[in-house]
Order: C-alpha cells, then structure tokens, then sequence
C-alpha cells in the first residue's frame, strides 16, 4: 500500500499546489479527476516517489520513503512506476526504450530482449520495436511508453492521463491492456483522468481533487454523478 | 581543444546543479554567466596576468607564458558561454529524463548516466561553439600567452603579429588556415554526431 500522509507540495516558496492531502492506494484502480491545475500530476509523481513533499509522510509498503538511505531508497521505488502524460522516450531504438527499465535492474541482454518480445505481442507493437523512436507517431509513442512500464510488472502503476492524444482504436486497445492488468490483481493502478467514461470502466473509487486537496471520495457512478454527468 | 575539454570538465557539473536549484539564487546566478558571455577577451587576459604574474596570489605557480595558462585563460573566457547554454539544456533533460528515469526505478547515478547519455548531442554542439570561441580568442592568448616564437605563439598572436608587421597577405592566410581548422573540426564532429544517432 502507498499512503499519503498530510502531504503539502509547492513547486516555489508558499505557494502550495497540494494542501494537506492524505489518501491511500491499494490493490485496486483508483482514478483521480479535477479540472486543470487541480494537482493531479503533481499529487501522482509525489506518490510515485519522484517528488518529495515540502510537508507530511509517504508510507510505501509501510515504510516512510523519504527517511531511507539512497539505496533503500531505489529497492522501493522499483516497485512503482509511473508514466507520464506526453510519452518522453530516449533515443534509440523502440525496443531499448521497452527493455531500459530491465537493464538498469541487471537483466541480461537475452532475458531482456526475450521480454520486449513478449510485452511487444501483447500490445500488438512488434511491428515498432527496431524502428527509432523519434519515427513514431504520439499514439505509438504511448503505446510505447505503457509497454515500458508494464514489462516491469509494478506492484503500483500511476498513469498520468493514458488515454490523452490517443486514437479511438489505439484508446479501445489501451483500456483492454490496463482491465487486463487490473483483473490480474497483482498491480495497483492510478489513474489520473478528465475522462469520466475511463474512471466508470476502470475505476473502483474515483478522488476529486480541487485546488490541491481533496474535495471528495467513492464509489465512480455517485461521484461522477454528482461532480462531472 | 585542451582549453574546452577543460572548461568542459567543470561546467558540466556546474550546469546540471545550476538546473537542478529550485530556489531563485539560480537565477541571479544564471543573469551573471549570461552577463560574463561579454566581457572583452583582453580583460580576462589582463585578470589572469594580475593573478599569475610573479607578485600575483598565483605567481609562485610560474605559469605566465607557458602555453598551460594559455588553454586555462581560453577555458576560464569560455566556461560563461558554455554554462549558459548547456544550464538551459539540463533544465529541459533534467525535467524530462531524469524524471522518466526514476519513474522506471533507476538509481541516482543511473538517472545522470541516462540523462547525460540523452543530451550528449546537445554538449558535442555546444563544446564545438566553445572551441570557435576559444581558438579565435586574442587578448588571452597575447597577454598570459606572451606569443612567443615556437612556444606560446598561436594562429591568432601570429595573425596580430603580421598584420602589426604590415604583412597583410600572411595575416590573411593564417587566417584562412585557422578558418579551414575549425571548419574541418566541427563537420567531422557532426559527422560523427549523426553516425552514432
């Protein structure tokens, strides 16, 4: 379980963009929505681990994170990743784009090549995986990006707006992976979304956040109801 | 090259905690190199000979008119261009890749390998302008230099010794020599540069 405990967050000085903010995630999809600048992205990169907060605690598997030593430190963070909202891939190829998340933990070259094949398939992206990433289009760059993240199976997956600059067909596919990786229940997916229809398919609890706190929690369909239909 | 390979060494560093600051003192100390990207050749030459002259703080180093402070001077007159140009690039890749690299559970040293490796394109660029700047430097080069025969004498002291000489067609070939050098050193840079992308 990733907690959050009374975070506050500010990019410069006082000026705070998430205000004492405590939620947990576990075992479950949990979609967050607001309207733009609301905190969303910022919220998931602090539960990723990728910010620290200014104030309050980040519990992952019971274990404050920001206290740790820095190679502690890494051996939690493998256990999260997040993606980020426009796809940013390295130069290269596609497939070491895949694999780069197995080639920092020490996997050999076979294991990781015989991975992106795999993660590939599934995705129904072989097709790109020698071609460069700066050839792609945004959608297969996504595509890309998503298939990085789940070739590392992640106990926790945040998703920072998946759906976004995707096409209709590439959109339909992308749910598909992610209900199969929720129906495998081993990983915690957030999402953080405008789409209501996301957070209703996917979802089992949506958050609403407002102005950097959280205005309101439960289930998708009184949530949405209420603040979005 | 001696003089960017060194500025090189000290600039990187220092550009990528520039950008990694997230307080305002970055700022004023970004406006300072951007600020120094003007300071006349021949009064960092004329700094440097205060410093290591034989009554100068440095003096006892004995480095005046060797060709070490030479490339140090070409260095040091080159660190504010460099700096300035690769601050803005780290801003950019640190935001970006070292994000996506601790996203996917790289360690620290693994996150600056990934973000280096990402902006190489952008350094070899940048080093190749510094290289212009520091081999078509002057003032530097005459004052700590010295342009001494055979010594400490480079392409440009030799191009301002023939044209002070009168001897204009010299200064013009010297010139074209030196034109041709770092022509021939930035398009086999770029050559190699779009081998390895």
């Amino acid at each position: 379980m990733i907690e959050l405990r009374n975070i506050w967050f500010s990019y410069i000085g006082n000026n705070y963009v998430i205000r004492n903010v405590s939620v947990s995630f576990d075992r479950d999809v949990i979609a967050i929505m607001g309207p733009n600048g609301s905190g969303k992205t910022t919220l998931l990169k602090i539960a990723s681990c990728i910010y620290r907060p200014v104030k309050g605690k980040v519990i992952v598997d019971g274990v404050d994170y920001w206290s740790l030593s820095e190679q502690e430190k890494v051996k939690y963070r493998r256990r999260i990743v997040y993606v980020h909202e426009k796809p940013i891939l390295l130069k290269g190829k596609v497939a070491d784009n895949i694999g780069y998340g197995l080639r920092i933990r020490g996997y050999s070259r076979v294991e990781v090549e015989e991975k992106v094949i795999k993660i590939a398939k599934e995705l129904n992206i072989l097709h790109l995986i020698d071609k460069k990433a700066n050839e792609l289009s945004t959608g297969e760059k996504q595509l890309v990006a998503l298939a990085r993240a789940l070739i590392l199976n992640p106990n926790y997956l945040f998703l920072d707006e998946p759906l976004a600059n995707l096409h209709l067909a590439v959109r339909r596919q992308v749910v598909e992976v992610l209900k199969k990786v929720r129906d495998e229940g081993k990983t915690t997916i957030v999402i953080a979304t405008h789409d209501p229809l996301l957070a209703l398919t996917m979802a089992s609890k949506v958050i609403i956040l407002d102005r950097g706190r959280i205005v309101q929690t439960g289930k998708p369909q009184n949530i949405l109801n209420k603040y979005i239909i | 090259m001696s003089a960017t390979i060194l500025a090189l060494t000290w600039s990187i560093p220092l550009s990528i905690r520039m950008a990694s600051m997230k307080h305002r003192v970055k700022s004023v100390i970004i406006s300072v190199f951007n600020a120094l990207l003007g300071l006349p050749t021949v009064l960092v030459g004329l700094l440097l000979y205060l410093i290591f002259s034989r009554s100068g703080p440095l003096g006892f180093l004995k480095l005046l008119y060797t060709p070490q402070i030479i490339v140090i001077g070409q260095a040091i007159l080159i660190t504010p261009l460099l700096v300035s140009l690769m601050y803005e690039v780290f801003t950019k890749a640190l935001a970006e890749y070292w994000e996506l690299a601790l996203s996917l559970g790289a360690s620290r040293g693994q996150a600056y390998k990934t973000v280096i490796r990402e902006v190489s394109g952008d350094i070899l660029t940048i080093s190749l302008i510094g290289f212009s700047r520091a081999i078509g430097e002057l003032g530097v080069a005459l004052i700590v230099g010295g342009n001494i025969k055979g010594y400490t004498r480079v392409l440009t002291t030799a191009i301002a010794l023939e044209v002070e000489k009168g001897e204009f067609n010299v200064a013009m070939i010297l010139g074209l020599l030196l034109f041709i050098i770092v022509l021939s050193v930035i398009l086999s840079i770029r050559f190699i540069k779009r081998g390895t992308q």
